[in-house]
C-alpha cells in the first residue's frame, strides 16, 4: 500500500510518499512560496537526483497538483499511474478536546477542525485547505488526520487545567493541549522497543528540542503532562519563544513600553527566547560562540537549566523515571547540551558515555553507561512514518 | 477570482497606510504616485514605520524585508495593467478623481473592481468618469489606517451587488471590519468627526480651555486614542479644512462652517504632524514634543 503524507503550511507544504510493505520513503519534498509566481516545487525520488521545479502556483489544489504530477513524471517520477496512492495522512496541528486520536476525515471531521481555528489560526486553516486540496484532486482516496495535540488528550484533568476561573475553560475552551504528540509518540514506542521492554512499565521523559521544543511526561505509555500548553509559547525556552514567565510581566511591559497586543505577542514569540537574550536563534551559533560572548553563554546556561527543571518536575509527577529520550534538531546533534544536562542530573544516578554521546548517527542509540540508573537515549524523531503508519491502521480498521 | 496584486494610487498618509496594510497580509502592491519626490519619500517613510515596530518587537528584520518586497513604489501607472484590484486615495478634488479614473480605466482589465477612498465625493459621480460604475465603490479607510479597523463601504447608485459582496470580503481579508453606508457626504466617521475636531477649534479661540487640556478632556473623559487637536494635526489641517469646507458646500448648515482659526493656521502653513506644527509640535518621526 502506498501512503502520501502531506503537511500543508500557509505558503508551504511538504511530502513524503511511503511503500508501507517495508515502510520505505519512494519520493519526499516540499513546495515553497505557494501564491507566488515563482513557486519552488523540489521533489526527490529516493535514490536519484533531485528535481526543482520552478513555476506559478497561486493555490494548494495548483500545488497538489503539481506534486501529483511529478510524482508520475516520465524522468522524476516514481508512480505510473496517480491512482496508485491507496491513502493520505495529514499532519493536522490542533485538534482541540476531540480528537484522542487520528481519523478518517468525513465532514464532522473537517467542521471540528475548523471549530479550533481560534486556537491554531495560523495552522489549522493551511491543514485544511491541504485536506480539501486532496479531496478534489483524488476524490476517491480516505483522507487521514493526525493530529499534534491528540497524544496529550490522556492528560488528566489536574494537569490540563489552568489556575484561573473555570468559566474561561468552558467559554473559551482555555486548558493545556500540549504539541508535538506524534513525535513524543514515535520517540516513546521507538525508545521502548530499543529498550526491549513492554512500553506499559516504562515512565519515559521524552524531550522534543528543535527551533521549538517541548517536553512530555509518558507513564505506561500515555502522556500525563507537557510543557507546551494551550498555545506552543508555553514551556521551555525556545529559538524565539520565551517559553514560562510570571503572567504579570506582560501586561506590566505593555503599560511601560506602551505596547499593542499584537507587539507583545510578537515579542514572546519572535523576538525572546535564545535570540532575545544572546542575539542568536540557532543553537549551533551559540555553541559556537559561547566561550568568547556571555550573552551566549548565558542564553545556553538558561536554556540547559530549564529543560532540567522541567525533567525534575515531569519525574515528581511520574514519582519516577526509567528513561529519557533525546529527540528533534537540537536535542539528536547537541552532545553539549546533552552532556551539560546529565552532568546537573547525577542524583538521579544518570552517567553518560561522553564518548558515545558525541557520535553522530541516524539510529537510535543509548548514551548512558551500564551503570547509569536511568537510561539515557537520543531517538531520531520520524513525525511523517508515524502519521504514515497511522493512516494504514486507521484505513484498514475502517475496511 | 482571488486578489493577489492591488494597486494603489497616491501615497499619501492613506496610501501608504493601506499599501502597509496589504502588504502585511502577503498581498503585492502597485504603488502610484506622480511624483519621484513624493514616492521615495513614502518608502522611506514605510521603512521608518517598519524599523519602529521592530523596535516594539511587532516585527522582526526578516518580515520587514518581506513586507517591503511585496511592494512596488513607481511612477507608472502603466502597471497598474497586472492589478486585480485598485484603490485611489488622491486629494478630495473631483476632477483630479474623475481624470485618473478615467485614465486607468483604459490600462486596468474590465472586471477589475475600482475603489475610491473619498469621505465627502458622489460615488455616482467619480464613477460615472468610467466605463465600469457597476464595478465601482467607495471604500472609505480610517486613519491610522494601520491601527483603525473601520472601513466604511459606501455603494454608488451603479455598484452592482457582486463588487460590493467582493469588496466587502476583502475589507475582512485584510484584518478589517466594515460597514455598509448609503451615499451622503461625509457618511458617518466625518460627518461626526469634523464638527468635534471644528468645535475644539472653536473652544481654543473662545479661551475656554487650552489645547492641552481639551485634549486631555477627550483623551480622559472619552477614552479618545487622541484629542480632538491632536487628531486634527495628524489629520493635517489643510485635509480637515477640505473636507469641512466640502461637508458646509454639500449641506449648506452652518454648523459644518470651519473655524476661523483653522483657516488662518492652513494659511500660515502651520498644518499639523507633516509639517511638525499644527495646535502642537512635532518631531521628524511623527511624536508630540509638546
Amino acid at each position: 500500500m502506498n501512503i502520501f503524507v502531506l503537511n500543508c503550511g500557509s505558503s508551504s507544504l511538504k511530502y513524503q510518499l511511503f511503500n508501507m510493505k517495508d515502510e520505505a520513503v519512494i519520493a519526499s519534498g516540499k513546495v515553497e512560496r505557494i501564491g507566488m509566481d515563482n513557486a519552488i516545487l523540489s521533489h526527490e525520488p529516493t535514490g536519484r537526483d533531485e528535481a526543482k521545479v520552478v513555476t506559478t502556483i497561486l493555490d494548494h489544489t495548483t500545488a497538489i497538483e503539481k506534486v501529483f504530477d511529478i510524482l508520475v513524471d516520465a524522468k522524476h517520477g516514481v508512480l505510473t499511474n496517480i491512482n496508485e496512492i491507496d491513502a493520505v495522512g495529514h499532519r493536522v496541528v490542533h485538534g482541540g478536546e476531540f480528537f484522542a486520536d487520528s481519523v478518517l476525515v468525513d465532514k464532522q471531521v473537517k467542521a471540528a477542525i475548523k471549530g479550533v481555528y481560534d486556537l491554531a489560526p495560523l495552522h489549522n486553516p493551511a491543514n485544511l485547505v491541504g485536506i480539501e486540496a486532496v479531496e478534489a484532486v483524488l476524490p476517491e482516496v480516505p483522507n487521514i488526520a493526525v493530529f499534534d495535540t491528540a497524544f496529550h488528550q490522556t492528560m488528566p484533568q489536574k494537569a490540563f487545567m489552568y489556575p484561573i476561573p473555570k468559566i474561561l475553560y468552558k467559554r473559551h475552551k482555555v486548558r493545556k493541549y500540549g504539541f508535538h504528540g506524534t513525535s513524543h509518540r514515535y520517540v516513546s514506542v521507538k525508545a521502548a522497543q530499543f529498550l526491549n521492554k513492554p512500553i506499559e512499565e516504562l515512565k519515559i521523559i521524552s524531550c522534543h528540542i528543535g527551533n521549538g521544543a517541548s517536553i512530555a511526561a509518558i507513564d505506561k505509555g500515555k502522556s500525563v503532562d507537557t510543557s507546551m500548553g494551550m498555545t506552543p509559547l508555553e514551556g521551555l525556552m525556545m529559538g524565539t519563544r520565551s517559553g514560562d514567565l510570571d503572567p504579570a510581566i506582560i501586561p506590566f511591559v505593555m503599560g511601560k513600553e506602551n505596547l499593542t497586543l499584537n507587539e507583545v505577542t510578537s515579542m514572546l514569540n519572535k523576538h525572546s527566547g535564545l535570540f532575545g537574550v544572546s542575539g542568536y536563534s540557532d543553537m549551533r551559533d551559540i555553541e559556537d560562540n559561547m566561550d568568547n560572548d556571555s550573552r551566549a553563554k548565558l542564553a545556553f546556561d538558561m536554556y540547559e537549566y530549564r529543560i532540567r527543571k522541567y525533567i525534575g518536575a515531569f519525574i515528581a509527577v511520574m514519582d519516577g523515571i526509567d528513561a529519557i529520550i533525546f529527540t528533534a534538531g537540537v536535542g539528536e546533534n547537541s552532545d553539549t547540551l546533552r552532556k551539560a544536562l546529565a552532568d546537573h542530573l547525577t542524583y538521579l544516578g544518570i552517567e553518560i558515555d561522553d564518548k558515545v554521546n558525541r557520535t553522530r548517527s541516524k539510529e537510535v542509540r543509548r548514551i548512558s553507561t551500564s551503570d547509569s540508573k536511568v537510561e539515557v537515549l537520543i531517538v531520531p524523531t520520524n513525525e511523517e512514518l508515524m502519521i504514515a503508519r497511522d493512516t494504514l491502521r486507521i484505513v484498514q480498521s475502517n475496511k | 477570482m482571488p486578489i493577489r496584486k492591488v494597486g494603489v494610487i497616491g501615497a499619501g498618509v492613506m496610501g501608504l497606510g493601506l499599501t502597509q496594510v496589504l502588504a502585511e497580509h502577503g498581498i503585492e502592491v502597485i504603488l502610484v504616485d506622480k511624483e519621484e519626490a513624493i514616492i521615495e519619500r513614502a518608502r522611506q517613510h514605510l521603512i521608518h514605520l517598519l524599523d519602529k515596530e521592530i523596535e516594539k518587537w511587532g516585527l522582526t528584520e526578516s518580515e520587514k524585508k518581506v513586507i517591503l518586497s511585496k511592494i512596488r513604489f513607481t511612477l507608472d501607472k502603466q502597471l497598474l495593467r497586472d492589478a486585480d484590484f485598485v484603490f485611489e486615495t488622491v486629494d478630495e478634488i473631483l476632477e483630479v478623481k474623475k481624470s485618473i479614473f478615467n485614465e486607468i480605466d483604459h490600462i486596468c482589465r474590465p472586471n477589475v473592481i475600482f475603489a475610491t477612498n473619498t469621505s465627502t465625493l458622489s460615488i455616482t459621480e467619480i464613477a460615472a468618469a468610467t466605463n465600469r460604475p457597476e464595478r465601482f465603490i467607495g471604500l472609505n479607510f480610517t486613519h491610522p489606517v494601520v491601527k483603525r479597523q473601520l472601513v466604511q463601504i459606501i455603494r454608488g447608485l451603479k455598484t452592482s451587488d457582486d463588487t460590493y459582496e467582493i469588496a466587502k470580503h476583502f475589507v475582512v481579508e485584510i484584518g478589517k471590519k466594515g460597514i455598509q453606508v448609503y451615499e451622503a457626504p461625509g457618511y458617518v466617521t466625518v460627518r461626526l468627526m469634523m464638527p468635534l475636531l471644528n468645535e475644539a477649534m472653536n473652544l481654543v479661540v473662545e479661551g475656554v480651555a487650552s489645547a492641552e487640556d481639551i485634549d486631555l478632556a477627550m483623551k480622559d473623559g472619552f477614552d479618545f486614542p487622541y484629542g480632538p487637536l491632536e487628531m486634527a494635526d495628524r489629520m493635517g489641517l489643510d485635509a480637515v479644512l477640505r473636507v469641512t469646507d466640502g461637508l458646509y458646500r454639500e449641506y449648506g448648515d452652518v454648523k459644518y462652517r470651519p473655524a476661523l482659526i483653522l483657516r488662518k493656521m492652513v494659511r500660515a502653513g502651520h498644518i499639523g504632524e507633516k509639517v511638525g506644527e499644527g495646535f502642537f509640535k512635532y518631531n521628524d518621526a511623527g511624536e508630540r514634543i509638546e
